[in-house]
């Protein structure tokens, strides 16, 4: 209830806040409007060819349709296309906009209307492209988060004074950071099941539908950690031994042990000089994760590229271009807002 | 109440970096209360000694003293003898120590600064810790400075904290390495009048420094260390008003 207060308290807000509100606020009024007064399905219908027409009223009597009407509404803006198939095939797509309905056969319009129908799939049923976003999110911020884990201990590990433990941090960072993600995806998700005798949808109950995309999952998320890890202890490792020698000094002529020392002394200081090249890790993870399209999962990517064979269009690409480069953006700038909360000691 | 002859004692005490020997056969012996100032061109091995004496070197071999009990024996880069760690630990925290970079916590306050070690190691209370810091913050005169970040101090301020923080663990003895050298020359004397105000408290002190004045105004035995070893030592009116040996001469001639 006070955080609701507090966000009511619309005279505290930031000016930035309070322009961002009022952009946003003046949007929703912009589009309501262009709602409101927008063409109905039925309006758009009647500006259909006659030949067109007459097919789809011959439609109403068949059980076999030979118009695939497609209809697609954001309220302000409206697609539909029209087309038979067969001998006299014919297309026809209109766009409806402030109350007006344009031709959108070719040339811009046409641009224009494929781009409100791929955005409309995406968002729709079907190859949920909602689900893609998803996934991605869901494989990023996983395996950065456990990447980022184990990466302390290798981190750690590689600046060990014992000779055993630094070595097998240094070769398991060498291997992960030397050979290519799309080959260790397919190591783990085909090759070990093969040496070890198991498979990934067995993990899951029999019988499980969504076994094989879980099992997928799993394997992705696996392949994706232990990548992480390697090169998030290369910056954890960096930012630790960018602190001052002085620091643990003083901690241990204060009597700290060392694990003392590197929780309360070395770790929190070297995580603000970690932010920005985690921030460049957790971007190129984001785009990285597009390699599950290999083993079929469902990403941004992969339902791209399902719809584009099904389509047959390669436009489709473009919707998703700026969904990533929007995921990015919101990052960028969180990871931004951290960096500065961190900052306020120096 | 104190049983000990010295509360500190070093024996035939070497190190060496490599085929490099910083210190050669030190030995030296501290009553409690005694305040000494080691003085010396540099690199005769002063701040080595300080160092090794908490640890933050290892010797290569001598026998290190704590309280007349043995703290850490070692020959030829071996450790003979090392007392159990709890004791060790204990017998550690009665070292305070004070650098020339002043190395507070830049992510912490001034006072969780001077609270952070005796809530960790000395597993206080956070109230007790937080009392006891703010008295030694008021007696470094910085009381008006506890919520505020390092960064945000001057050099000589950013010093008494470290002088605070050492204190907060109420050690018995306080090693100096170059606590003025860092400074800026109007910020000396503050800091200056701290360790003047701990010496008259009779606090054991052992100070590295360039600081003349002070050491012949504080000290009570002053010592020249010269390529590792100690040349000489002596009270300050000694070493200062009647100098002997050519090295000192001519080291007291070049500072001065």
């Amino acid at each position: 209830m006070n955080v609701l207060k507090r966000i009511l308290h619309v005279s505290a807000w930031k000016h930035a806040t309070k322009t961002a509100a009022i952009i946003v606020m003046a949007a929703v009024a912009l589009l309501t409007t262009l709602s409101v007064i927008n063409v109905s399905q039925e309006e758009m219908l009647l500006n259909a060819s006659e030949q067109m027409t007459q097919a789809i009223q011959a439609d109403q009597n068949n059980t076999r349709k030979r118009v695939t009407v497609t209809y697609n509404s954001f309220g302000f803006i409206k697609y539909m296309s029209l087309s038979t198939s067969g001998a006299s095939a014919m297309k026809e797509a209109y766009i409806g906009f402030a109350g007006q309905v344009y031709k959108a056969d070719e040339g811009f319009m046409k641009f224009t209307g494929q781009m409100v129908n791929y955005t409309y799939r995406m968002l729709g049923t079907g190859e949920n492209i909602l689900h893609g976003v998803k996934l991605t999110l869901l494989l990023t911020t996983l395996s950065m988060l456990i990447g980022l884990i184990l990466s302390i201990f290798l981190a750690l590990g590689k600046i060990s004074k014992n000779k055993i433990i630094s070595k097998i941090s240094s070769a398991y960072i060498f291997f992960f950071r030397g050979t290519p993600l799309l080959i260790q995806l397919f190591v783990i998700y085909f090759s070990v099941p093969v040496i070890f005798g198991f498979s990934w949808r067995g993990i899951f109950a029999v019988g499980d539908p969504e076994s094989v995309f879980k099992g997928a999952f799993l394997a992705a998320l696996i392949s994706f950690s232990l990548n992480a890890a390697a090169y998030c202890a290369e910056i954890v490792r960096a930012a630790i031994q960018s602190i001052n020698k002085g620091q643990s000094e003083a901690a241990k002529a204060l009597g700290m042990g060392y694990g003392q020392t590197m929780r309360y002394i070395i770790i929190p200081q070297s995580i603000r000089r970690m932010i920005p090249p985690l921030c460049n890790e957790f971007v190129m993870m984001i785009k990285d994760v597009s390699l599950v399209f290999a083993i079929s999962l469902m990403d941004i990517t992969t339902i791209s590229k399902t719809i584009m064979t099904s389509e047959g269009n390669y436009l489709v690409f473009l919707p998703a271009l700026i969904i990533y480069l929007v995921i990015t953006a919101i990052f960028t700038y969180l990871f931004g807002k951290v960096e500065k909360r961190l900052s306020i000691y120096e | 109440m104190s049983s000990y002859e010295y509360i500190l004692r070093t024996e035939n005490l070497y190190k060496s970096f490599g085929h490099l020997e910083v210190l050669k056969d030190v030995t030296l012996n501290v009553q409690k209360g005694e305040v000494i100032c080691i003085i010396g061109p540099s690199g005769a091995g002063k701040s080595t000694y300080l160092r090794s004496l908490n640890q933050l070197e290892t010797i290569t071999s001598g026998k290190i003293f704590i309280k007349d009990e043995l703290f850490l024996h070692r020959e030829h880069n071996r450790t003979i003898h090392r007392m159990d760690p709890e004791k060790h630990k204990a017998l550690m925290l009665e070292m305070g120590m004070v650098f020339q970079s002043f190395n507070l916590f830049p992510h912490k306050t001034v006072l969780e600064n001077v609270m952070i070690a005796q809530v960790l190691v000395r597993k206080k209370s956070k109230e007790a810790a937080q009392k006891l810091a703010k008295e030694i913050i008021q007696m470094v005169g910085l009381s008006d400075k506890l919520d505020v970040y390092p960064s945000k101090l001057s050099g000589g301020q950013q010093q008494r904290v470290a002088i605070a923080r050492a204190l907060a663990m109420e050690p018995e003895i306080m090693l100096f390495d170059e606590p003025t050298s860092a400074l800026d020359p109007e910020l000396v004397g503050e800091v200056l009048a701290v360790m003047k105000k701990l010496a008259s408290q009779g606090i054991t002190m052992l100070v590295v420094t360039h600081e003349m004045g002070f050491a012949r105004e504080a000290a009570d035995r002053v010592i020249f260390m010269d390529a590792g070893r100690i040349a000489q030592q002596g009270p300050p009116e000694d070493i200062f008003v009647n100098p002997k040996g050519d090295r000192l001469k001519q080291f007291l001639q070049s500072i001065l």
